[in-house]
């Protein structure tokens, strides 16, 4: 059986008496604090909601949307695959026959609770016709009661991708 | 008592009050501000009052308020000693800050005869008061963890128990070695003492004279307040919050509080002890008094050059980068405080041509020297706070373990050993 001897470190009188590198540690502090405390601005930061980040990708998972085909209406067609999948249970659908003879099905209501969601994006996994989508590069979605933050289809429906496909 | 004795004696309980409760929003606020700074991140800087926010320490009264108005809830599953659990956060909080009230500010003043100190208790044995009153602060903390009924309580109170007792040994230890030295058992007499030169030039500071025993002692008061990296009593990742882990709204606040008037109050102790306490270097009181001409006139060429510079940072620093469009104020506020600042400086610059080139009578010029000198013990008790909130952004917590071990096996023989080498020396230099 081959056997290496891991070296031990921090056995010498300079480690043992931990003052010297307590030093060493008060250096690198004290001079990332004085440069700081000497031009704020060079710390680089957003200074946000002033400043927007400029760096979210195509692959960030924002608020989701639902989305249209080409005659503008809407591509969902109520198969409850993304309810299904959603590990927070927060996909409200309720189906209905569809009338204008573009397909069989759309959904009636189909609402998302965001208080419950957890942007996995399994919804958008689950979705056979590609209707769900999180590219719309919203982080922040602001209400005053529990209710704004259940997003209802027309808010989906009106909800704008961010990026091209 | 005399009219002046009861003014100096208002006075000064006003101003330890004020230094001791004032200094909470300031140093809650600094220790943000520099935990930021240090991580490369701005802090808390966006509260504001009509646009002043002082670079952000208004943010700490919004907390106040904030902490005042929440709910204040009683845990239900706590149902006996109800008054203690109540009255805990209490007794740590007074024993903090009846702890700073024998510090003193500034040298005892001659007025018709009557020595004054300035001190809030004006007592002659600072040191042992420190020592009594400060660790009564944990009592506060052994009976609110213990009444919590919660482990993470218990646990935060069985570490602060034998914290206590572990570390309040080699604090003695290093007290004694000083007061050794020093002769003495009242700050005011060990702030006389630390006026004199050694080797011809140094300062006699505690720290120059008793470096083993300064280290000792700040060990140990790091430990004994609580602050990194010594916090194991509240260690966030371990244990919840310790002892507060079931306290709320004011109660906590009382707590938290606590501790940084304590580590404002070890602050005060450390520099009366080690660092002069409101001398300057190389100036005794009675030189100070007898020359203040002089000093109020290099104090006359000085203090533009301090607001010069101050005004210059702040109106760099107090603005956004010229990528935005909207500064929130910040500049409008930089103008302000340069108008205040001037007319601070023109007042401050009349008074020391009072002194340097009128005739003060020698009452006057003592309270001078005496604001001079509260005016140093400020500044060198800010520069020891920044210092102990530094080293909690610098160092790691120790394991609890390990805290035990250093107490015990090192601090405690080194502060016998130091006891040892001082009294050699002083026989040696006794005979
Ligand atoms: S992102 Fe995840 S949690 Fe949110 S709705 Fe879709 S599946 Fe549900
Ligand atoms: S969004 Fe997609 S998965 Fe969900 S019901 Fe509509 S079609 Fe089905």
């Amino acid at each position: 059986m081959k056997i290496r001897v891991v070296q031990r470190h921090g056995t010498a009188l300079k480690d043992r008496l931990y003052l010297p590198a307590i030093w060493q540690g008060l250096k690198i502090t004290a001079t990332h604090l004085l440069k700081n405390v000497g031009d704020i601005k060079s710390v680089d930061v957003l200074e946000y909601p002033e400043e927007q980040p400029s760096d979210i990708t195509n692959r960030y998972r924002g608020l989701h949307r639902l989305t249209h085909r080409e005659d503008g209406s809407v591509r969902c067609v109520a198969c409850y695959m993304c309810a299904t999948a959603c590990p927070a249970g927060c996909i409200f659908i309720e189906a209905a026959e569809r009338t204008d003879g573009v397909d069989e099905k759309m959904p009636s209501r189909f609402a998302i609770d965001t208080l419950e969601c957890v942007f996995c994006g399994y919804c958008v996994e689950a979705c056979p016709c590609d209707a769900i989508r999180m590219d719309t590069g919203i982080f922040s979605l602001i209400g005053s009661r529990r209710e704004d933050f259940v997003l209802e289809k027309e808010q989906l429906l009106a909800h704008k991708g961010a990026f091209d496909e | 008592m005399s009219t002046a004795a009861l003014i100096v004696t208002l006075g000064s309980v006003v101003l330890a009050a004020l230094l001791a409760l004032m200094m909470i929003p300031v140093l809650v606020w600094l220790e943000r501000r520099i935990a930021g700074l240090i991580q490369d991140r701005v802090g808390p800087n966006r509260t504001n009052i009509m646009g002043f926010r002082l670079g952000g320490v208004i943010q700490s009264f919004a907390d106040v308020i904030k902490l005042v108005f929440k709910e204040e809830y009683y845990p239900g599953h706590i149902q006996t000693g109800r008054a203690l659990y109540i009255l805990a956060p209490a007794i740590t909080f007074s024993a903090a800050l009846l702890a700073f009230m024998t510090i003193p500010f500034a040298d005892t003043l001659h007025v018709s005869g009557e020595a004054l100190r300035i001190q809030a208790l004006p007592v002659d044995y600072g040191i042992l008061w420190y020592l009594a009153i400060g660790a009564l602060g944990i009592i506060g903390v052994l009976f609110g963890g213990w009444l919590s009924h919660n482990k993470y309580a218990l646990l935060g109170t069985q570490r602060a128990g034998s914290m206590g007792l572990s570390y309040e040994l080699p604090l003695g230890l290093a007290v004694v070695s000083m007061l050794l030295t020093y002769n003495t058992i009242d700050f005011n007499a060990m702030v006389a003492w630390q006026t004199q030169t050694v080797l011809g030039f140094l300062p006699a500071w505690g720290v120059v004279v008793q470096p083993l025993a300064f280290i000792l002692f700040s060990v140990a008061l790091f430990a004994e307040t609580n602050r990194a990296p010594f916090n194991v009593v509240e260690g966030e990742s371990e244990i919840v919050s310790g002892h507060m882990t079931e306290f709320s709204a004011m109660k906590f606040a009382l707590y938290f509080m606590g501790e940084y008037i304590a580590m404002n109050s070890a602050a005060a102790v450390i520099i009366t002890m080690f660092f002069g306490g409101y001398q300057l270097p190389y100036l005794s009181s009675a030189e100070l008094i007898e020359s203040f001409g002089t000093f109020s006139l290099a104090l006359m060429v000085i203090t533009p050059l301090i607001i010069y510079a101050f005004i210059r940072w702040m109106r760099r620093n107090n603005d956004v980068r010229s990528t935005l469009s909207h500064d929130g104020g910040r500049r409008f506020e930089a103008r302000v405080l340069t108008i205040v600042l001037l007319i601070k400086l023109v007042v401050l610059e009349l008074i020391f041509a009072y002194f340097a080139f009128a005739q003060p009578s020698a009452l006057q010029t003592q309270i001078a020297v005496a604001v001079v000198q509260i005016a140093v013990f400020i500044v060198k008790l800010m520069l020891f706070n920044i210092f102990f909130i530094v080293v909690r952004w610098t160092l790691p917590r120790f394991r609890f373990d390990q805290v035990q071990r250093l107490g015990w096996y090192y601090l405690l023989p080194l502060g016998l050993l130091n006891i040892f080498i001082t009294a050699i020396v002083i026989v040696g230099v006794g005979s």
